[in-house]
């Protein structure tokens, strides 16, 4: 299939209507390109039983939050019904505009779910961990670490309970949690301190070259302005209309600044990575349409601004409205089913090198 | 060459070293072996090797350390993983990625290694492991002994001339345990790969040692010299070893092999033994009573149609491979598990319908790893818990804790003594409600020798006072010097069952040493050739 990267970037084109966008008609579009695109990889991908629980969890969302919009909320013209006034809250009149109100809102989570539900059959999160930056490695294997962690724990929680159970524990108040904590914990302290011990014998945690102290001085400055900057520029945008560019400029200021520092510490670092997952050139395609679908996501919002908001109360029009240039463009997040339709290998693995030789 | 000068060291906070003024050299190639009792100070030795010990523990160390010409003190456990490989004990515990190839490129990437050459030697650790169709596989899919080999591949990609294994079978099972001695005993010969390993079961690996290190735990001087000389000298041997000893066979023998020779002039007095009177038990009242009993995990079937009917007072063995239904089978005696079908009855108690309560208060099961159960700051609070929770009135645990050879421990803290001390405090704690069924899962795990002995002797005392046990094991030499009847498990059903003079002598996996050498109904352990004599 693709590449992790060419992935995370049809994820990061895809999420932007669903977060810009309550409108029904965009979103229904990007959640009918997911469908399709897992209809066609879930065949190979061993990750595609997560799908129907997300799939589960997304409906009961719907569910619960279009329901509720539409007894709580009494506003709009086109009235269905008419609660009595004297129940508290729900009294008063039922409006199709809550209902699609109340409705497009649940959809936009939906729509969110469904694409990291797509995401998930995808990608193997350990094969994205891989991608982590250099000098965030730490985090990442923090992270896979913990992630083999949690099926261990839960083993070892059984089977302390078990153990318990049978020596005639019975679960009578807060008291009662020591027989099952205690083994857990001491349990997990001691595996910790194994793996520990395993890393380091492998030559781990060495690998952090030196700074010269006027590189260190500069990366700390840099980091700091930055993450200064990068708040003061949010607020700038987001509370004082009449300088948004400042702002703006303000943003970009601290996002090269942040690059630099991370750029630095990422060179200190001397690790290199195993090979896995080959760039492709249909990676490139789709990461070249998930580009251009972001680019006219955020133009189309920067130029008219009115056809990505959507607000179905009077004195607006109930009925979305629709652009015909960004529908098109959303439709093209379907690419990732198109591309991977044409062949069938496995990009994931690596072809062994020494096959033949004595 | 590896070198050790005058070494002492303590670990902080303790006064007593662990290591006392040890010396000796290891040249290059050679495979050692290290034994000794649990809590003697195999691990400290093998931690000097990278420099884990004093960097990663602190304490005091004292003397020289040469591996290869490198000082393990200077230059740390980061320095020293090019050159020394350490395996631990869980191969669970050490893995920190999720599938197998990434874990055998950690350590070169720790290393920054070009991709071209990470490439090679993975290939090459794949190739010299065997496990190359388990490359792309989950390290947490993979059965133990294939862990294990994954986790001794983790270290070899950074080509290091010496292996360091600390106790790398004691979690397996005999059959994968076998696996990883051989592939460590191949890796010595073809790779000429210094191997320093330590491990409980001597009879499967003595044979192949050049040395053999003996750490005593009783501030006697350490002895190292080839395996025959120590053999002799060390009270630690497995039964084959033992009985040469015993017979004053010269030289010592190590392997079956070695041994036939002297018992083609080993004269035994024939007929006089009929064996072991096996309608003895046939009067007594039936304990345990299994009726067709299925049982399924996730879809597969775990038990498949058991019968079985266990009598007061005897002690049943149950063998068979990992994922035959053991432990499955011990968890239907206590009511863990109820039978998807057919039926359970412990002491006249129908598991389907008497609630744990009633049950336990007849049975006592020990699983197999006693961390599960030990909580408490002491061990006689361990054994107040259960008391209590069985609303039993408070006993003096005197003879108990004697018959356990606890008496000294009573009121230390559980989770700082060794495994067999751990072993023994659980089942002082589950025993303390004076159970009428003892059910064991795989007790003799990471115990030595002697403590092997003390579980025996203890098993004879509780068959004697008419309790049942049920014990689920691989220890062959355990089952020999106990058990009264073998039941062999497959796939969930009951393949073999009788007594263990008959099973052992049928069969050529489930024999101990002595059986072997003999394959006579009338010997199984040491003492039986002895008594005869």
């Amino acid at each position: 299939m693709f590449h992790p990267v060419a992935w995370l970037l049809w994820l990061g084109a895809a999420v932007l209507p669903a977060m810009f966008s309550q409108n029904p008609l965009y979103l229904g579009i990007v959640c009918l390109t997911a469908g399709i695109v897992y209809a066609v990889i879930r065949r190979r991908s061993p990750l595609a039983q997560s799908w129907s629980s997300f799939l589960k969890l997304g409906l009961t969302l719907i569910a619960l939050t279009a329901p509720f919009n539409a007894l709580v909320v009494h506003a709009g013209r086109l009235v269905l019904f008419t609660l009595p006034q004297a129940w508290p809250l729900v009294g008063g009149p039922i409006t199709v505009e809550a209902i699609i109100f109340g409705a497009s809102k649940a959809l936009s989570l939906f729509t969110l779910l469904l694409l990291f539900a797509v995401f998930n059959c995808a990608v193997d999160q350990s094969h994205l961990l891989r991608w982590t930056p250099a000098f965030l490695f730490e985090a990442g294997l923090i992270t896979s670490i913990a992630l083999t962690f949690v099926p261990q724990t839960l083993h070892s929680a059984q089977e302390i309970r078990e153990a318990q159970a049978i020596r005639g524990h019975r679960f009578r108040g807060v008291r009662d949690l020591l027989p099952l904590f205690v083994p857990l914990l001491t349990s997990g302290l001691e595996r910790a301190m194994q793996l520990a011990e395993s890393m380091e014998a492998r030559g781990f945690g060495g690998s952090l070259q030196p700074l010269s102290p006027r590189r260190e001085a500069l990366v700390k400055v840099a980091t700091a302005m930055a993450l200064l900057g990068l708040v003061s520029g949010f607020f700038t945008v987001t509370y004082f209309q009449g300088q948004q560019a400042l702002g703006q400029v303000l943003l970009i200021l601290s996002l090269i600044a942040l690059a630099l520092a991370f750029n630095i510490q990422s060179q200190r670092v001397r690790r290199t990575r195993y090979r896995h997952g080959v760039w492709q050139r249909r990676d490139t395609t789709l990461a070249a349409i998930s580009a251009g679908v972001a680019v006219t996501v955020l133009v189309v919002r920067a130029c008219t601004r009115a056809s990505l908001t959507y607000y179905p109360y009077p004195p607006f029009s109930p009925w979305p409205p629709f652009n015909f240039l960004l529908g098109g463009a959303l439709a093209l997040l379907v690419a990732p089913a198109v591309l991977a339709g044409t062949r069938r290998e496995q990009a994931q693995q690596p072809t062994p090198i020494l096959a033949g030789e004595p | 060459m590896i070198e050790f000068k005058n070494v002492s060291y303590s670990y902080p906070g303790n006064s007593t070293p662990v290591l006392r003024d040890l010396s000796l050299t290891i040249s290059e190639g050679d495979f050692i072996l290290v034994i000794g009792t649990s809590g003697a100070g195999k691990s400290t030795f093998l931690r000097c090797f990278n420099g884990l010990v004093p960097h990663f523990y602190g304490g005091d160390f004292g003397g020289q350390v040469r591996v290869m010409g490198h000082d393990p003190l200077r230059e740390g456990p980061r320095g020293m993983a090019r050159h020394v490989g350490f395996v631990l004990q869980n191969p669970e515990d050490q893995f920190v990625v999720e599938t197998v190839e990434d874990e055998l490129a950690f350590a070169l990437e720790n290393y920054a290694l070009p991709q071209a050459a990470m490439r090679k030697r993975i290939e090459e650790a794949l190739d010299q492991l065997s496990i190359a169709h388990l490359r792309s596989r989950q390290v947490s899919t993979l059965s133990g002994g294939e862990q294990q080999r994954v986790a001794i591949a983790a270290v070899l990609t950074l080509q290091p001339s010496v292996l360091v294994l600390d106790e790398p079978t004691s979690q397996l099972d005999p059959q994968a345990a076998e696996d990883v001695l051989d592939t460590l005993v191949k890796l010595n010969a073809d790779l000429g790969l210094t191997i320093v390993l330590s491990e409980h079961r001597l009879e499967r690996v003595v044979q192949y040692a050049d040395h053999v290190l003996y750490l005593p735990d009783d501030g006697q001087p350490p002895f190292f010299g080839d395996p025959t000389a120590v053999m002799a000298r060390v009270p630690l041997t497995p039964p084959l070893v033992t009985l040469g000893k015993a017979l004053g066979w010269e030289p010592l023998p190590l392997t079956i092999k070695d041994a036939r020779r002297f018992v083609k002039q080993f004269r035994v007095p024939s007929s006089e033994f009929r064996g072991q009177p096996e309608t003895r038990n046939s009067e007594l009242e039936t304990s345990i009573d299994m009726q067709d009993v299925w049982f399924s995990y996730n879809g597969h079937d775990a038990l498949r149609g058991v019968n079985l009917t266990i009598r007061a007072g005897e002690l049943v063995a149950v063998m068979g491979r990992n994922g035959s239904g053991k432990t499955t089978l011990l968890k239907h005696l206590v009511g863990l598990l109820r039978p998807r079908q057919g039926r359970v009855a412990v002491r006249g108690h129908d598991t389907r319908n008497a609630s744990l309560e009633e049950i336990i208060a007849h049975v006592g099961y020990v699983p197999q790893n006693p961390n599960a159960l030990l909580f408490a700051d002491t061990v006689r609070e361990e054994l107040d818990f259960t008391r209590r929770n069985h609303r039993l009135p408070p006993a003096d645990y005197g003879p108990l804790l004697r018959t356990l050879g606890l008496e000294a421990l009573a009121d230390r803290y559980p989770r700082d003594l060794s495994v067999g001390e751990q072993q023994r405090a659980a089942l002082a704690s589950i025993l303390v409600a004076d159970p009428e069924v003892i059910l064991l899962d795989e007790p003799t795990r990471g115990l030595d020798y002697r403590q092997k002995e003390a579980l025996t002797a203890f098993l004879h005392v509780q068959k004697r006072e008419g309790r049942t046990v049920v014990m689920a094991t691989h220890d062959v030499e355990l089952v020999a010097s106990c058990a009264d009847r073998v039941i062999i498990l497959s796939e969930g059903q009951v393949v073999v069952d009788g007594p263990v003079r008959q099973v052992m002598t049928d069969s050529q996996v489930f024999a101990s040493q002595v059986n072997k050498l003999f394959r006579d109904t009338r010997f199984l352990t040491v003492e039986d050739v002895l008594g005869r004599i």
